[in-house]
């Protein structure tokens, strides 16, 4: 009997299927509680998560029925009934919640007994093997324009790199024979991207005591550090007024996080718009949350006016150039060169320029939005760009149709961009009361995220939590632990903490409720086999509503993908040729591996020293690594790492230091 | 900020030496208060000595929340349950080098001027002298 088993990752979400054959265990460790014959009969599936049991569940085949025996402390869920140190029969097309895991079983073939013994048992380990079915489930930003077409990123892997780029130390002599001399330059410090995280690195490099001219940074599109970020922000619904999912004491613009932006927005309200009642409610907000009142959260336009003072006074403006960064080495003078391309350059064929320097720091930021398949299918085959959309890209065409018309709309995805977006809806049915939101998920969890004593709140399948991790993974035990552990544990770490939430707003919950009540929001849980457009023009989804059930046609006006951004080291240009060109390990999450400093250990080139932060680290050391406090960490941990090497003119950050140059950013002046 | 236990430790030491130490002196010295004693330095030892038991009970208590976060509501809740605890030793049971009839109004001053500027100096001080002092739960002492 061979059964089919799906799921997707709850941290990497990326989708795995395995086929298999009964008897099959799964747990975590389920070899250690096997007998060597039972090793050679049974399939191991060993699931990542601390709320699994060594051997969790089995399945087994008799007198023609599947069954399911649990033998856990936690349970299992078949079709969202829990099986507790018991067993079950179960069929075609069921699904088990196992931890974090939802597992979907379909049934491949009744075959009889004898075939059974021929087929050798198969041992799949999810904290070292993350399979990828199907890589196309994302499409590559465009830097330039934030719409989903081959980049000019993509264009440039066509221009061969030198000669001396197939070395593994670049010797820099044969390297400047060939070049201008006004393409090559040298620095102590290149900072690869021009994102947030390379914006906290270079902030705190600069108060470290860094002079401007030994740093470079190396940008795309727009010189604003935080320009990339408003784009993606403004896109997905969050306007300048809106607010953010982040701390008050996240500031990129600073790098103590006093004062907060709480404590400067009522500093705001009070002495410039003279209202004491919003000053106050809001410092009562940061100390009563999130018992009392909802978490604190600053406004976006804030935040990003904040950073922009801040820009200005450390020169980041002064330092940035565009550039397509097309490849990184080792040089032979224990150094980097990077060769990039500047797509402002007028030149009729291109040519690479080149920066060598001591240090290097990369933060490149997500590369890819995902974009699911059958969506992605649909706009390909009918070039239809307008009925589905996705959430990053500019979509207010679909808001203004449904306020002047109405309309059903289906919104897919589960976390913080599919609840603004609802909100955006819920404001839109103002205007036009017929606006009908079927909300999509793929399969629903019958339990929210559990770790040791702890419950993540749950509520109408939506799962909250003030910010996009549990809080002490920023600078609590959470992160102490993870630090820690070995790398197979932060991969069961992650998945325990992990998942998709979002911000735990009380407006966002009523939402919710009062869309249930009147009957204009419905959850459904099924998998789209098809998209199509029937004779007036609507979308028709065809819906299968349990994986063997029958299928049934949904029609909708828009279909919005929010579940998300991606981004996989390995399919990054960038990265990728990194990985390869000098076997850099990645972390079970596939993530590059990097030390508790975030240094690529593989890349050392004496004393040089490369260090990577932000997505591309994920399911290392440190939890949220594409949060501004996460960022701001990593810059931290990273700039206290070259004190440690004893990097010229980098000082710690400490003491009086720290507070003199404090002052100096309460008095706008250079660091 | 989530605090550790040894964060928690280690920042109590350093507010209730020196925030704390700092508002204990005009109490000391009579400028405030009932009269010259060395009783509120001794007041600020054993919010100290007791608080590395309590901080373990916070601890505990934290790991049961999904976040792991120690909000200021619940910090001020455990001030108040440590000053009743404290004010009920010297009342009743009695503590070594405070006399049992320390004027519990005066105690009640001082303790919570002291709990107060803590509070709201851990927000600046901490975080401007020790930039790591957020990311490490509490632990000042020590670089990364």
């Amino acid at each position: 009997m061979r059964v089919q088993l799906s799921w997707e990752d709850p941290i990497a979400g990326e989708q795995q299927e395995i086929v298999c054959t009964v008897p099959i265990v799964l747990g975590r460790h389920p070899e250690k509680q096997l007998s060597d014959r039972q090793e050679q009969i049974f399939s191991q599936i060993k699931l990542s998560s601390q709320q699994v049991s060594r051997l969790h569940t089995i399945i087994t085949y008799s007198g023609g029925q599947l069954l399911l025996e649990d033998r856990s402390a936690n349970g299992t869920f078949v079709n969202g009934h829990k099986v507790l140190q018991s067993s079950c029969a179960i069929s075609n097309g069921d699904t088990l919640q196992i931890g974090p895991y939802l597992i979907h079983l379909i049934v491949l073939s009744r075959s009889s007994s004898n075939i059974e013994v021929t087929n050798q048992p198969t041992i799949i380990d999810t904290s070292t093997v993350v399979e990828r079915r199907n890589s196309s489930e994302s499409s590559l930003f465009n830097e330039e324009s934030f719409v989903l077409k081959p980049s000019y990123a993509e264009r440039i892997q066509a221009l061969s790199l030198p000669k001396a780029f197939s070395a593994h130390q670049v010797p820099l002599e044969e390297l400047r024979a060939g070049v201008y001399l006004s393409n090559y330059e040298e620095r102590d410090f290149v900072v690869v991207g021009g994102g947030i995280g390379s914006f906290t690195f270079v902030n705190t490099l600069r108060i470290a005591g860094v002079n401007l001219d030994r740093i470079s940074v190396i940008g795309r599109g727009e010189p604003q550090p935080y320009g990339r970020y408003q784009l993606i922000c403004r896109n997905s619904q969050i306007p300048d007024y809106e607010r953010l999912r982040s701390g008050s004491d996240s500031c990129p613009d600073n790098i103590w996080g006093f004062p907060g932006y709480a404590i400067r927005e009522a500093w705001r309200e009070c002495f410039t718009k003279g209202r004491l009642d919003h000053s106050l409610k809001l410092l009562w907000m940061v100390f009563s949350e999130p018992a009392l009142s909802d978490t604190y959260t600053p406004r976006s336009g804030d935040v990003f006016a904040a950073m922009e003072r801040e820009a200005k006074r450390i020169g980041w403006y002064e330092i940035w150039r565009s550039g397509h960064v097309r490849a990184i080495r080792k040089t032979t003078d224990d150094r980097y060169v990077v060769a990039y391309l500047d797509p402002n350059s007028r030149t009729e064929s291109p040519t690479y320029k080149y920066l060598v320097a001591r240090y290097v720091y990369l933060s490149t930021g997500y590369t890819n939005v995902r974009f699911l398949d059958d969506l992605q299918e649909y706009r390909h085959r009918t070039g239809d760009t307008t009925a589905i959309v996705n959430a990053y890209e500019n979509h207010e065409h679909v808001y203004d149709k449904l306020m002047k018309r109405g309309g059903i709309v289906i919104l897919r995805g589960e976390g913080i961009v599919a609840s603004r977006i609802l909100q955006r809806l819920y404001e839109a049915r103002k205007y036009h009361s017929q606006i009908k939101v079927i909300h999509l998920v793929r399969s629903e969890k019958t339990e929210s995220n559990r770790f040791h004593l702890a419950r993540r709140y749950r509520e109408n399948g939506w799962e909250f939590q003030p910010f996009n991790w549990p809080k002490g993974t920023w600078g609590g035990d959470m992160r102490s632990r993870l630090e820690t552990a070995g790398p197979a544990e932060r991969a069961q770490l992650l998945r325990d903490w992990g998942g998709t939430t979002t911000a735990n707003r009380r407006d966002w919950q009523r939402i919710v409720r009062e869309g249930i009540q009147q009957l204009w929001y419905e959850r459904v849980v099924g998998i789209v086999k098809q998209v199509d457009r029937d004779e007036i023009g609507r979308l028709e989804v065809c819906l299968q509503r349990r994986l063997a059930g029958s299928e049934e046609i949904l029609k909708a006006d828009f279909i919005i993908d929010a579940t998300g951004l991606t981004a996989k080291p390995i399919e990054d240009p960038l990265l990728g040729d990194l990985v390869k060109f000098y076997n850099l390990p990645l972390n079970p999450l596939n993530g590059l591996h990097v030390t508790n400093s975030f240094e690529l250990e593989k890349m050392r080139n004496g004393k040089g020293r490369m260090f990577a932060a932000g997505i591309m680290t994920l399911g290392g050391p440190y939890a949220p690594v594409d949060t501004f406090l996460g960022l701001q960490y990593v810059a931290q941990r990273a700039v206290a790492k070259l004190v440690q090497t004893r990097a010229k003119g980098v000082h710690s950050i400490l003491g009086l230091r720290s507070f003199s140059q404090w002052l100096k950013w309460a008095t706008n002046q250079r660091p | 900020m989530t605090p550790t236990l040894l964060g928690r430790w280690q920042t109590r030491l350093f507010l209730l030496s020196t925030v704390g130490a700092i508002v204990s002196t005009p109490f000391a010295f009579a400028i405030i208060g009932s009269g010259m004693t060395w009783g509120y330095y001794w007041v600020l030892l054993y919010v100290f000595l007791f608080g590395i038991a309590w901080d373990y009970l916070y601890n505990f208590l934290q790991q049961l929340m999904w976040d792991h976060d120690w909000p200021g509501l619940f910090q001020l809740a455990s001030a108040i349950a440590e000053g009743l605890l404290l004010a009920g030793m010297i009342k009743f049971v009695g503590l070594p080098h405070i006399p049992q009839e320390f004027p519990l109004q005066w105690f009640a001053l001082h303790y919570t001027l002291v709990w107060l500027a803590s509070y709201l100096l851990s927000w600046v001080i901490m975080r401007l002298l020790f930039p790591h002092w957020r990311f490490r739960g509490g632990e000042w002492l020590g670089k990364w």
